[in-house]
């Protein structure tokens, strides 16, 4: 046998071994083993209980914090938290809230170093998998928790609150939106001029068409008062929620890939007959850079859409569980009117900040005049997966 | 040619004995060690996480997707419209690919069309392009009122488009076709360039006819390439996601790519994972009606050792036709999207032409009132992090994914393995293709996560990417090796064989050389396909190794879509430089530059 030989089959015999074994543990399936039972140790839970200063302290000792963040604003927030706390390095990943989902189920699963704080949306999923696996811990800082209703600090801490509601353009419609009743968009005036992202494609406009169908009694007195009589189901829909998502679909709703077109769709300026459609109320934003005419349909009944909550989370086996900390209490914002540098890049006309004592940007309608459903994640879970194969049947 | 020709038995040895020692010697010939860690390699990158997706469907809270899929109110929609959709868009772009790359590489290798260097290094290019901006650049001619906001050049003129022409199936088809007949064409033209031109020569003196000669030497010779440009044709064309939601989706035409990732962005894993393996049973069906055509072409082994050129084919009249055909063909699907997507990242505001450009996204300082106050791309320093990392990422998955490919193709087409173990190798090599990159992406975490024996834990380091890299690149790297391999002959190997070279030498003095050029070609698919990917790596890469895909993904989930796409036109001129310095390389042999 030569050389080389020798080589090859010590290589081989190396790597057969090592392949099986792979395959051995490499199949795994999530599973709930000792992620589900762990609770924050006392060592964490002493944590909880520090002041700010112990807290900072021993955040200091970590010397550095990891951040999922669903939106890249987390480079503004580093900045910000680095200047407030020089000796405490951030590092915000920009990772969507789908991947954050698979990503720290899967560190979990491999017991791979992971994040100290999640910032997430997807509440739905984030209630029923991350928190009952024991993948994420609510932590709420003592400071907030007077100046926070309970929803958002139970099961799990928020710090804002964004929107999927219906938009039109003002430049078409100077007196106001045209939309003063959902059920116009089944009407014939709208047929094909509805927009919106596939709700089978993305998760925040499946939560929409959920709490459409969760608000049935609303939809049925609103189908009253547009014509007039009570509302008569279809054989093959329960409630009229589904009866009104069933003929917006036969109405030529068009779906499209992302809110950027739904976007440009409905608030590109110059348009004759521009159509209406569902995204965020804080994209309005961008329409000066953009030639938008956005606004946000105040006044349609039953409601123009949804809020729904942005999670700050502790991560479960945080290897920087003070610095973590530290990293949440700083995301809620200062006490100022408009919480502060930790705040600011979230400080934006149509998100609303879920902490009372500060006050809701300028711009943009307070929450109670825009009447958008609050999502409940939990009641969302749980027919949501319902909604989406009653959606697959359309 | 059997295996006793490899293994010169000494002639007094007893033969019970003699039977031993042969048992012994073939378990350790070279070979069977180097079909046994493609083996293991393959159990490695492929079985695993394949056998972690279907565990994730068998879980008890899981096992109802499957029911969901196969046998419920869904079904319609979920899966046998969506499978149907797919298996004609994938069977459309397999076929339009095959046709217009083999076209255009007989164009560019066999006739004297003047440019046909420029169109070959142009056909090579749309593959280098992102989808979204073949898509985009339909959507600009085309785009009609369905939507709302701003419309095509066609519309703009006044020129009704119809829906079927703007959304659906059409343009999805011929959207995905400009993108893929690239690898069609690499494919061929590497095979043809190869076709030897002495059998031309005496297919001329004996006065076959241009098309006979085509026909009946150049097309058997470049079969197994056409088939292979043909299988991957086909599983783009049915894994591809951005296009078939940019025109499919206003017009509700799904696909079993939208379902699936529609199922996991939407919590629903198990089903997504269902139809990936649906997919996976489907494109093992095709491989074996392919495997059943190319295995009866095994004769046309074309180098044969000789020298010999090929020689340019005169058109005649026909040769003006042909070369403004060809044109058209380049400048719709490489010129035009490119200018697209460069002007896209130029416009001031997001894919409106008609707002004026500026050079901001690409040099412009941190200016609040824009972008949130992103730099621009050039002046980032994260970018040009991003763009080393990329590259760096790029070469060490194709040097990898070369070598194994050439490995496992070898053991497949050479080797004395069982058929149904080449056949088994042979699928596997084609299945990352089909399981979706987050999925993938997430089986590398659970099996790279955590140390293993002595082994440090991965997760977070660049071997991970490369291992997924690589993983994810093999049928790339099988298909063009496999083409290339295609075509040496057996004789000569034998020879060496006879001349007693071992497996290493004949490698390194036979196969390596003359199949070098298809392994370049090879490589630099592999290298594009890294340089752009996004869905696998997007779980694996951290802050620390930013790489280019992911930064496009993170400016265009901002919206920014103007830097999303500078960044995207980076990604596109390193592919196109990677492309014409593999050219380079390639050089000296390229029979349309020296006859």
């Amino acid at each position: 046998m030569s050389p080389l030989n020798i080589r090859t089959y010590a290589a081989v015999a190396l790597a057969l071994p090592l392949s099986i074994s792979l395959v051995a543990c490499g199949g795994g399936t999530p599973t709930d083993g000792d992620s589900a039972d762990a609770t924050p140790t006392d060592a964490n839970a002493d944590l909880n209980e520090l002041s700010h200063e112990e807290l900072v302290a021993r955040a200091e000792e970590e010397g550095t914090v990891t951040v999922y963040s669903f939106t890249s604003r987390i480079a503004a927030v580093e900045e910000a938290f680095e200047e407030q706390y020089p000796n405490i390095d951030l590092i915000g990943h920009d990772i969507s809230s789908t991947e954050q989902i698979t990503r720290l189920k899967a560190e979990a699963d491999s017991g791979a170093e992971t994040a100290d704080v999640a910032y997430i949306s997807d509440a739905p999923v984030v209630i029923t998998e991350l928190i009952d696996q024991g993948i994420l811990h609510n932590y709420v800082p003592p400071r907030v928790e007077d100046v926070l209703p309970e929803e958002y600090r139970d099961p799990m801490l928020a710090n804002r609150l964004s929107t999927k509601v219906l938009m039109y353009n003002e430049e078409a419609h100077p007196q106001g939106s045209p939309i003063t009743n959902l059920w116009q968009l089944t009407d014939e005036e709208w047929n094909g001029r509805v927009v919106m992202v596939d709700p089978a494609v993305r998760g925040d406009y499946l939560d929409l068409m959920t709490e459409i169908v969760r608000q049935s009694d609303a939809m049925a007195q609103a189908y009253q008062d547009h014509y007039g009589s009570e509302i008569e189901l279809d054989d093959d829909v329960e409630n009229a929620g589904e009866q009104f998502i069933k003929n917006l679909y036969a109405n030529g709703l068009v779906l499209v890939d992302d809110t950027d077109s739904v976007n440009q769709a409905v608030g590109a300026k110059g348009q004759d007959n521009p159509p209406v459609g569902f995204t965020s109320y804080s994209d309005r934003r961008d329409n000066e850079e953009e030639g938008w005419a956005l606004q946000a349909s105040l006044g349609t009944a039953p409601s123009p859409g949804i809020t729904f909550p942005a999670y700050v989370s502790l991560v479960d086996g945080a290897a920087h569980p003070a610095a973590a900390r530290l990293a949440i209490d700083f995301l809620m914002g200062d006490d100022s009117a408009t919480g502060g540098p930790g705040y600011e890049p979230f400080y934006v006309p149509g998100d609303y900040p879920t902490r009372t004592d500060i006050e809701a940007p300028a711009d943009a309608a307070p929450l109670d005049e825009l009447a958008a459903w609050d999502i409940d994640p939990e009641a969302t879970a749980e027919i949501r997966s319902d909604v989406a194969d009653f959606l697959l049947t359309l | 040619m059997t295996t006793t020709q490899q293994i010169p038995v000494a002639p007094e040895t007893p033969p019970s004995r003699r039977r031993l020692t042969r048992v012994t010697r073939l378990a350790t010939t070279p070979t069977v060690l180097m079909a046994a860690g493609a083996i293991a390699v393959l159990a490695i990158l492929v079985i695993a996480p394949l056998l972690g997706l279907i565990n994730t469907t068998l879980t008890a809270d899981n096992r109802e997707a499957w029911t969901d899929v196969f046998a419920s109110r869904l079904s319609r929609n979920l899966l046998w419209s969506p499978l149907a959709n797919s298996l004609m868009m994938g069977l459309a772009t397999a076929v339009l690919s095959t046709v217009i790359g083999g076209f255009l590489a007989w164009v560019v290798v066999m006739t004297r069309i003047p440019g046909r260097g420029i169109i070959g290094l142009l056909a090579t290019i749309p593959f280098a392009l992102p989808s979204f901006a073949l898509a985009l650049a339909w959507e600009s001619v085309f785009r009609n009122d369905l939507i709302g906001g701003s419309q095509g050049i066609l519309a703009n003129l006044g020129v009704p488009v119809p829906d079927w022409l703007a959304w659906g199936p059409v343009p999805i088809a011929l959207t995905l076709t400009a993108h893929y007949f690239s690898l069609s064409f690499m494919l061929i033209a590497a095979a043809l360039a190869s076709v030897n031109g002495d059998l031309l020569e005496a297919a001329e003196l004996t006065g076959a006819s241009t098309l006979r000669t085509a026909r009946q030497i150049a097309l058997p010779v470049v079969a197994p390439a056409m088939v292979s440009g043909a299988l991957l044709a086909f599983a783009e064309g049915v894994s591809n996601f951005v296009t078939p939601a940019l025109l499919g989706l206003p017009v509700r035409y799904h696909t079993l790519s939208t379902r699936l990732y529609g199922s996991i962005t939407t919590g629903d894993y198990a089903r997504g994972y269902v139809l990936s393996l649906v997919l996976i049973v489907v494109a093992a069906m095709i491989m074996f009606a392919s495997s059943r055509v190319t295995g009866s072409r095994r004769s046309f082994a074309t180098i044969t050792g000789k020298g010999g050129r090929a020689r340019g084919v005169t058109l005649g009249p026909w040769a003006w036709p042909v070369a403004l055909v060809s044109w058209v063909i380049v400048a719709a699907t490489t010129i035009l999207p490119g200018l697209v997507l460069v002007a896209s990242s130029l416009t001031r505001r997001t894919n409106d032409f008609t707002s004026g450009l500026t050079l901001h996204y690409w040099i412009g300082d941190s200016d609040p009132a824009i972008a949130q106050g992103q730099r621009g791309v050039l002046v980032n320093p994260q970018i040009g992090e991003a763009t080393w990392n990329t590259v760096l990422l790029g070469i060490c998955v194709a040097v990898g994914a070369g070598i194994l490919g050439l490995m496992i193709s070898y053991v497949i087409t050479r080797s004395q393995a069982p058929r149904w173990l080449k056949g088994t190798m042979s699928l596997l090599s084609f299945v990352p293709f089909l399981i979706p990159g987050i999925a993938l992406g997430a089986a590398f975490i659970a099996q790279f996560g955590a140390p293993i024996g002595p082994f440090p834990s991965l997760y977070g380091t660049f071997a991970i990417l490369v291992l997924a890299g690589v993983a994810a690149t093999i049928p790339f790297a099988v298909r063009s090796a496999t083409s290339a391999l295609s075509q040496v002959s057996r004789d000569i190997e034998e020879s060496a064989v006879m001349a007693g070279a071992g497996l290493g030498r004949r490698m390194r003095s036979i196969i390596a050389p003359l199949t070098a050029r298809g392994l370049f070609t090879g490589a630099v698919l592999v290298f594009v396909q890294m340089v752009r990917d996004l869905s696998l790596v997007v779980l694996l890469v951290t802050p620390a190794m930013p790489v280019l895909a992911v930064m496009t993904y993170q400016y265009s989930s901002e919206n920014f879509t103007q830097m999303a796409n500078a960044v995207t036109v980076i990604i596109a001129a390193i592919s196109v430089a990677a492309t014409i310095i593999a050219r380079r390389f390639e050089g000296q042999s390229q029979p349309w530059k020296n006859t």
